[in-house]
């Protein structure tokens, strides 16, 4: 299972690599899903209680994906305003913080919930679906 | 934005069949940001104005351009592409731009266009692109502004031009082969009553003991008919036989009209395009569009002279043939015009820089017929009265036209 893992590790690396360099945007997400189900190989293999470092995955996985998108955009090379490059800068790492911020917090409440039983599972599965649902809505505004 | 829906989708899948709560805490992020793009994003209201500094220019010059925008909701980063046809590229600034609007805010970019070539070309089309803060979502819109570039053809050098054969009754810059009042002396002649008293040669008078008048030739204009060959155009790398015959066409018509000359057009080939002979700058600009609007139609057809209406070519009128004397049709055009009593003579506008000879041996003899086809026509023109000169456009057209007036000096009456 490990050894899957790695290699799907690996692939993942690969396809974000082709999509950076052959500019294909429809890569990424496959890269990143790649990644992780690798993580997620990781932890049925590893059975731990609760991964401490999944809000920096989830960090990093987000940093990783708006670098990226970055990237592709600045092929299409059109001028930009002296200063756009800093500003782009910031928001990723903002957003990066902030999804650190935000997966630490969901992390901490998840381990609280760990040891409630039955209801607190059926809680998260339904949290689950309405965040589904709500982006499916707001994609559809 | 699809991959961040995949991304969260699959994460909190995962997360539920697999019972583990670090990939529902993985997706997490990505539902978050997907949430506040699509609750930030708002249509960012872009309101786009090109202006050029003018809709004439001379073909390679510079035409200032503005283009300016304006978001009443504001957007984070709007790309801006300014279309351009083949034939115009910018001279300086750029076409392509981004840019940041704030609410209600407006910007203008200038940048300098270049026409490479004269024409008509159609520059309204823009392409804009807004992008939304955490750049999920993006706007897309081609505007068409309808903006319209006419650029003239750049003017050759010419100082002296070919005077016809015979002027009109109208008073213009040619010395009329008739006598009459005017400058040029012409002869001398014995006093009649009626005569002028300044027109009388004293010193000639006393030596003849006899009144003596001076006579003069008259200042007229002429009717110049430009008749272009838009039968072939004979293209290459750097140049065009059409687009030489039309930078020719226009430098004439323009020395002609400062004359006070009558000038028309007639474009003879798949269409048939043609301009009244008339005076001034309207003129000018009637036949410098009309020249813009020139292009080759490919026809399969036999025409003759008798397709132009006869008021486009009025009696007396010289007849200069711009043409790259490829097609036999406008050929014979210029024989049956010679044979109804027409001056006419024939700038050709030379091929042999575009047509160039293959590496084969065959190729290169049948090129080395092809010039010497050429010069056999070029002299049975010549034999039929109708002057021939060549140009091409690294050479001053000042020398085609002197190559001709030298012939005409020189030549004897031809019998067609």
């Amino acid at each position: 299972m490990l050894r899957i893992g790695v290699r799907a590790g690996a692939v993942a690396v690969v396809a974000l690599v082709a999509a950076l360099v052959l500019g294909w945007p429809r890569l990424v997400p496959l890269s990143l899903v790649l990644l992780g189900g690798a993580y997620a190989l990781y932890l049925a293999v590893d059975d731990a209680p609760l991964d401490a470092a999944a809000s920096v995955f989830a960090a990093g996985l987000l940093v990783t994906a708006e670098l990226a998108y970055w990237s592709l955009e600045e092929r299409d090379a059109v001028p930009a305003e002296r200063g756009e490059g800093l500003r782009r800068l910031g928001i990723v790492a903002a957003l990066g913080a902030c999804a650190l911020v935000s997966s630490g917090g969901l992390l901490a409440l998840a381990d609280v919930a760990r040891t409630r039983g039955l209801t607190v599972d059926l809680f998260g599965a339904a949290a689950a679906a309405v965040t589904l649902v709500s982006l499916a809505l707001l994609a559809r505004r | 934005m699809e991959g961040y829906a995949i991304l969260a989708g699959a994460a909190l899948l995962a997360a539920l069949v697999l019972r583990r709560p670090e990939l529902a805490v993985a997706a997490a992020p990505f539902a978050l940001v997907l949430a506040l793009g699509l609750r930030l994003a708002r249509d960012p209201a872009v309101r786009v104005d090109l202006e050029l500094a003018a809709d004439r220019t001379l073909e390679s010059s510079r035409l200032p351009a503005k283009l300016s925008v304006r978001s009443e909701s504001g957007v984070d980063r709007l790309e801006l592409l300014v279309d351009l046809p083949e034939g115009v590229g910018v001279a300086d600034g750029d076409n392509a731009t981004a840019v940041r609007l704030r609410r209600g805010e407006e910007r203008t970019l200038s940048f300098d266009l270049r026409c490479e070539h004269w024409g008509v070309y159609d520059v309204g089309e823009i392409e804009v692109r807004a992008r939304d803060l955490l750049r999920l979502v993006v706007w897309e819109e081609r505007l068409r502004l309808r903006r319209t570039i006419k650029a003239y053809p750049q003017e050759q050098l010419l100082d002296r031009l070919l005077a016809p054969l015979e002027t009109q009754a109208r008073a213009g810059s040619d010395v009329a082969r008739t006598k009459g009042d005017g400058i040029e002396y012409a002869d001398l002649r014995a006093y009649v009553p009626g005569d002028r008293l300044r027109s009388i040669n004293w010193r000639a008078s006393a030596r003849r003991d006899t009144l003596v008048v001076n006579e003069r030739h008259p200042e007229r204009n002429t009717d110049v008919v430009l008749f272009l060959d838009s039968f072939s155009d004979l293209r290459g790398p750097s140049r065009s036989t059409l687009d030489d015959a039309v930078r020719a066409a226009a430098t004439l018509a323009t020395r002609y009209l400062d004359r006070r000359d009558r000038v028309g057009l007639v474009a003879f080939g798949g269409v048939l395009r043609w301009v009244q002979p008339g005076l001034g700058v309207v003129q000018r600009f009637r036949l410098i569009e009309t020249l813009l609007e020139t292009g080759v139609e490919p026809t399969y057809t036999w025409r003759n002279v008798n397709v132009i209406p006869a008021r486009i070519l009025p009696s007396k009128a010289l007849v200069l043939g711009l043409t790259p004397l490829v097609d036999p049709r406008f050929v014979a055009a210029l024989q049956d015009l010679r044979a109804r009593g027409y001056d006419v003579a024939v700038v050709e506008i030379d091929p042999i820089g575009v047509v160039q000879p293959e590496s084969s041996e065959a190729e290169r003899l049948a090129f080395r017929l092809w010039l010497l086809q050429r010069e056999i026509l070029r002299s049975r023109l010549l034999r039929l009265g109708i002057a021939v000169s060549r140009w091409s456009a690294g050479e001053p057209l000042e020398v085609a036209v002197e190559e001709v007036r030298t012939f005409r000096r020189h030549a004897r009456l031809a019998r067609v």
